[in-house]
């Protein structure tokens, strides 16, 4: 039964990996290594790691602690550097970006959701959200925002400060701000790690709702199956080696990969 | 991105008022001295202009001699006034003087302090070119009449019809108070004293019969001042050596005379206004290097979401924008306080300098802010960058990133400027410019302060040993905190280290001065008593009073010691005058070549090392030019190492010269077996009709000469202060940063049970180990370079350094005290720290 799963998911995995074509996905890595230290301490993070993330999806990066998962989203999102290999930002190498460029990248075509210190305690809920537009110096698309705020609920919070929020406000100021710039791709690391289950969920369905409504594309890093069930698709990692893919995940058929994964 | 960083700002107010005291403390000593300096100027202005207000012109000797702080002019001839009144176009014409005269209050003691504002004698006329007007009674009449501006009068309780004593050049003498007078409008400028005459008598009294000071001209309005003084520039006797100058020239000279002294005094009080500005910018780039650290993941956060470096650099550039206009417009305001504080610390030493109201120019506020915001943000351009280094990815780390950078580099910068400091310091002591031994200080300093943090580690924990020994585990735990960010340690160190190694090195320097005092005034002065008066330069002892004392039984001998300014071949130094007949085995100028005794009025004699630098010997010829005008060539008679100035000459140099010759000192040799009650009585007698100088024995005139650098020392101390201030505030801050930096850690530590004092404990020790830190390192770089100024300013090299060993103490134990005083308040904020949400604030 087990084998017939694991069978089935790298079946998906093949069939949706051959409807993707080039120009609908947003972000991809090739042949990505990451080493920390050299010699007897050498960790090999992530070991020529191959994956692409469709556009208008919401994907998500599964795998136990140490399993490069993290890494992995840090070096797609132009955070930290591969050892070997490339990343792209739609049509973009990043490997070939100086700071100045990747800074604009950053600013312009990726959006961030961290799991804590997510918003910069001096400023309000609104100012937070349009943070990376006044950084660009650029008013943005005010209905957009609107349909931003609009879409998290929080109207009747936007002058309030962080410390006036609860954990789960502050998370939804966090997505809405990730939003706002209309990225080509939105990186989720553990958003929901500090929240109750409530919460989570809610900022989750949020998420989903970004991605059939708005349009929008995002990639979230998590090790939570019902998280992970929210996506379209989830790829999985173990040591650094990409260990299978999923389409149209529930909590179930996630759970039983990873067991099997344990193994 | 702009009005952001501002919002971003002003929201942490607790910061920016932080950040914003050093500034203001630092500032406000800039402000306080230019308001202080502005009061002053502005108050010698309106006083010239008033003064001169009725002169339009001005007549006096072209001779003179620019002492550097000010000139002495050739006095002229009264019999002028005649060919002067002659002129067309001359309505008045009147002798001025401002010569010395001391008048004694009814208690005996003299009216005005020996360093104070000037005592003048001067000319009463009822004239309209004449500067006063009488409120009460008349004009004096005769030699025995005299008048007295209304403020001395009320001082010395003096009414019309009293009988006054006054000292002057030809000694002392009893007058009927005739008149009270007003200058101009005021009761006395600036608070000097006037005892006036008529001419006759002031001319005869104060300086030489037939002389007056100047002429001051008023004219009938025909002509313009400029075209009365060509007139009456024309008329003057062309062999008489006398100028005309109009009253706006007269005044205009006079106001600047007066600004130069001035000067010399308001750029030392911005020398050190400047030092208490550089201790605040390393206390602010501590301040900023902490908070920037602290807000390294916010950085990253913002680096995270698109913001470029620049932009997170920006962002704490305009945050110390911010602080430096708050703090240096707040700092100015405090600044006119300070303005007053400055003042009474003056007058406490006994500089009273009298001014009416404050001055505050607009230029002053201008120079204040942009200086103190200019040194802020200047401050802040090293952790801006840094900050802006920080990594994206910091922002999804736990923990702030705690970079411990390798200090190998540090070191070799640093040793590299110890050892071109130390090598331009050791020129400075083998004869090399004063400019290289400033060089060579700032070059040791600057590397003492670069090897900081490679020091702070090692250094505070052998402090911290005798800590934890003695408080055990909390003890053992602030010697751990102060040694665990030695680069934070090493910059709330620095303003310290600064503060006490200038306190150091002035004790260190004045201890070495009045050694050298006691010293030479030991072997110079041979006699049992000295009457001395501390002026130097205008007025003193009148030379027959040595006349007076020799006469007496219980008196052996007596000779006087004055000094006079004289061009001396190209330079115009105060030369030492003396009396080679009475000074013989007296006053002993320790002769290297040649005698003391037999100088004659051809002669002159040079201190040892001007001798070799100017390379004269015995029977070179030397040109000197007095200040009554007189030219000539005076040969070298012999070098002397032991006296005030450079040169010396006999007194008889100056018989029936119109220069008039004051003694500073009179040293006394009583007749042996002559009991110190008798001695003291008889000359005390001579004294007290005097009514001025001091009666000292030998041992209690050396202790009172020596104690004259105690004041000066007490008046940089004063100016240190603030300094100091600004140091105990860094340390304030750091700790309060620091506390709150580590609250997590402090809520764990009350967790597992650490009581409130324990907290308390602990953070007091840190503070005191790295206050201690500070001062030790600045006491041996202090004494260090009191070392070298002294022997590199001295001849007699090494020996001539004197330890204060007992004022070093004093200052470790103060900067003890520093570091209980500054912990008292962030150990209070560290008591506060609450338990739970401490642990679970991320």
């Amino acid at each position: 039964m087990r084998d017939g799963i694991e069978l089935d998911a790298v079946n998906q995995t093949t069939q949706a990996s051959q409807k993707i074509d080039s120009a609908n996905i947003a972000a991809r890595a090739e042949s990505a290594s990451k080493i920390y230290g050299s010699g007897e301490s050498e960790v090999r993070a992530l070991d020529n790691v191959s994956v692409s993330f469709e556009r208008g999806k919401f994907s998500a990066i599964m795998g136990p602690s140490g399993s490069g998962k993290s890494t992995l989203m840090h070096c797609i999102a132009g955070l930290d550097a591969l050892t070997s290999g490339s990343v792209y930002i739609g049509e973009t190498d990043l490997s070939k970006l100086g700071d100045k460029d990747m800074t604009k990248l950053r600013r312009e075509k990726v959006g961030f959701i961290f799991q804590s210190f997510n918003l910069i305690p001096t400023l309000n809920a609104y100012e937070n959200i349009t943070l990376p537009l006044s950084l660009g110096k650029s008013k943005g698309d005010k209905a957009w925002i609107q349909q931003v705020i609009d879409t998290i609920s929080l109207n009747d919070r936007l002058d309030h400060r962080p410390s006036e929020l609860s954990g789960g406000q502050q998370q939804r100021v966090a997505v809405a701000r990730a939003l706002a710039t209309r990225p080509e791709i939105i990186f989720a690391d553990e958003p929901t790690g500090n929240l109750d289950s409530k919460s989570g969920s809610d900022i989750l369905k949020f998420m989903r709702r970004a991605v059939t409504d708005l349009k929008q594309t995002i990639v979230m890093v998590t090790h939570d199956a019902v998280s992970a069930s929210y996506a379209d698709r989830i790829v999985f990692l173990s040591d650094g080696h990409v260990a299978g893919e999923m389409t149209d995940p529930t909590p179930e058929k996630v759970l039983d990969f990873l067991k099997h994964l344990g193994e | 991105m702009f009005r952001l960083s501002l919002k971003m700002t002003v929201a942490r107010k607790g910061r920016l008022f932080l950040t914003s005291l050093a500034i203001i403390l630092g500032t406000s000593f800039l402000s306080g001295t230019t308001i202080f300096s502005d009061t002053l100027n502005s108050t010698f202005d309106r006083l010239f202009t008033d003064v001169f207000r009725d002169v339009d012109a001005y007549v006096r000797s072209t001779d003179s001699v620019d002492t550097g702080f000010g000139e002495q002019r050739a006095p002229t001839p009264v019999a002028v006034l005649d060919t002067i009144l002659q002129v067309k176009g001359v309505s008045a014409a009147v002798g001025d003087m401002q010569s010395y005269a001391r008048v004694i209050a009814k208690d005996g003691k003299p009216i005005g302090e020996d360093q104070g504002p000037p005592t003048f004698g001067g000319i009463a006329s009822l004239s309209s070119a004449g500067l006063w007007n009488v409120e009460d009674g008349r004009l004096p009449n005769g030699a025995k009449e005299m008048m007295l501006d209304r403020e001395t009068a009320e001082k010395g309780k003096y009414e019309i019809g009293d009988s006054v004593r006054v000292t002057a050049l030809s000694g002392t003498r009893q007058f009927t108070l005739v008149g009270i007078a007003n200058y101009g409008d005021i009761s006395s400028p600036g608070g000097a004293t006037y005892a006036l005459f008529d001419q006759p008598t002031a001319s005869e009294f104060l300086l030489k019969p037939g002389f007056v000071d100047a002429i001051l001209v008023q004219g009938d309005g025909t002509l313009s001042d400029d075209e009365l003084a060509e007139s009456i520039d024309a008329a003057l006797p062309t062999n008489a050596k006398l100028e005309t100058l109009t009253g706006a020239e007269i005044t205009e000279e006079t106001t600047s005379q007066i600004k130069t002294v001035l000067g010399f005094f308001t750029t030392f009080l911005t020398a050190f206004s400047f030092i208490a500005l550089g201790i605040g910018c390393f206390v602010i780039y501590n301040v900023f290097s902490i908070t920037a650290a602290q807000r390294q993941r916010e950085s990253a956060l913002l680096r995270a979401i698109g913001a470029s470096r620049r932009q997170v650099s920006v962002s704490l550039l305009v945050e110390a924008l911010i602080v430096g206009v708050l703090g240096s417009t707040i700092g100015f305001a405090a600044g006119i306080v300070l303005s007053r504080a400055l003042s009474a610390l003056l007058n406490a030493i006994g500089l009273e300098i009298t001014t009416n109201g404050l001055t505050i120019n607009s230029g002053a506020i201008v120079q204040t802010v942009l200086i103190g915001t200019v040194i802020t943000v200047l401050s802040a351009v090293l952790p801006a960058l840094r900050s802006g280094r920080v990594p994206p990815l910091a922002a999804m780390r736990d923990t702030a990133l705690d970079t411990v950078q390798k200090l190998t580099r540090r070191v070799a910068i640093g040793l590299v400027l110890i050892v071109a400091g130390a090598g331009g310091l050791f020129a400075a002591m083998n004869g090399a410019d004063v400019a290289i031994l400033g060089l060579g200080v700032l070059g040791v300093f600057a590397g003492v302060l670069v090897i900081g943090p490679a020091l702070s580690k090692p250094v505070a924990t052998l402090l911290g040993k005798p800590v934890s020994v003695l408080r055990g585990v909390t003890g053992a735990m602030s010697q751990q905190n102060v040694a665990r960010n030695p680069k934070r340690t090493a910059r709330t160190a620095a303003p310290v280290l600064i503060g006490v190694a200038l306190v150091t090195a002035f004790t260190a320097l004045a201890a070495s001065i009045k050694n050298e005092i006691r010293e030479s005034i030991g072997s110079s002065f041979r006699g049992d008593y000295a009457l001395s008066v501390n002026s130097r330069g205008f007025g003193g002892i009148p030379t027959s009073v040595t006349d007076q004392l020799t006469q007496l039984a219980e008196v052996d001998q007596a000779t006087g010691v004055g000094f006079v300014a004289a061009k001396v071949g190209d330079e115009s130094p105060f030369v030492l005058v003396f009396n080679p007949e009475t000074a013989d085995g007296l006053y002993d100028l320790s002769m290297v070549e040649g005698t003391q005794k037999g100088l004659t009025k051809n002669e002159i004699l040079v201190e040892a090392d001007k001798a070799l630098n100017k390379n004269l010997m015995i029977g070179s010829n030397i040109n000197v030019t007095l200040a009554d005008g007189r030219s000539m060539q005076l040969t070298v008679a012999g070098t002397y190492t032991d006296a005030y100035g450079n040169y010396a000459i006999s007194r008889e140099l100056f018989e029936g010269s119109a220069t008039p010759l004051f003694d500073s000192f009179v040293y006394i040799k009583t007749k042996e077996g002559v009991s110190d009650e008798s001695a003291r009585t008889a000359i005390a007698a001579v004294s007290q009709d005097l009514g001025i100088g001091t009666l000292e024995s030998r041992d209690e005139y050396i202790d009172t000469q020596a104690a004259q650098v105690d004041q000066f020392l007490a008046l940089i101390y004063g100016l240190l202060f603030l300094s100091v201030i600004i140091a105990i505030v860094g340390i304030i801050i750091t700790l309060l940063l620091s506390v709150f930096e580590r609250r997590r850690e402090i809520g764990l530590l009350r967790a597992v049970g650490m009581t409130r004092s324990q907290v308390r404990t602990m953070v007091r020790w840190e503070s005191v180990i790295t206050s201690l830190f500070g001062a030790v390192m600045g006491v041996v770089l202090g004494i260090l370079t009191g070392i070298v100024i002294v022997v590199s300013l001295n001849d007699s090299g090494f020996s001539a350094f004197t330890l204060p060993i007992g004022n070093t103490i004093v200052i470790l134990v103060g900067a003890f005290i520093i570091g209980v005083i500054a912990a008292m308040f962030p150990a209070w904020r560290a008591t506060r720290t609450e338990i739970v949400s401490a642990i679970a604030s991320a």
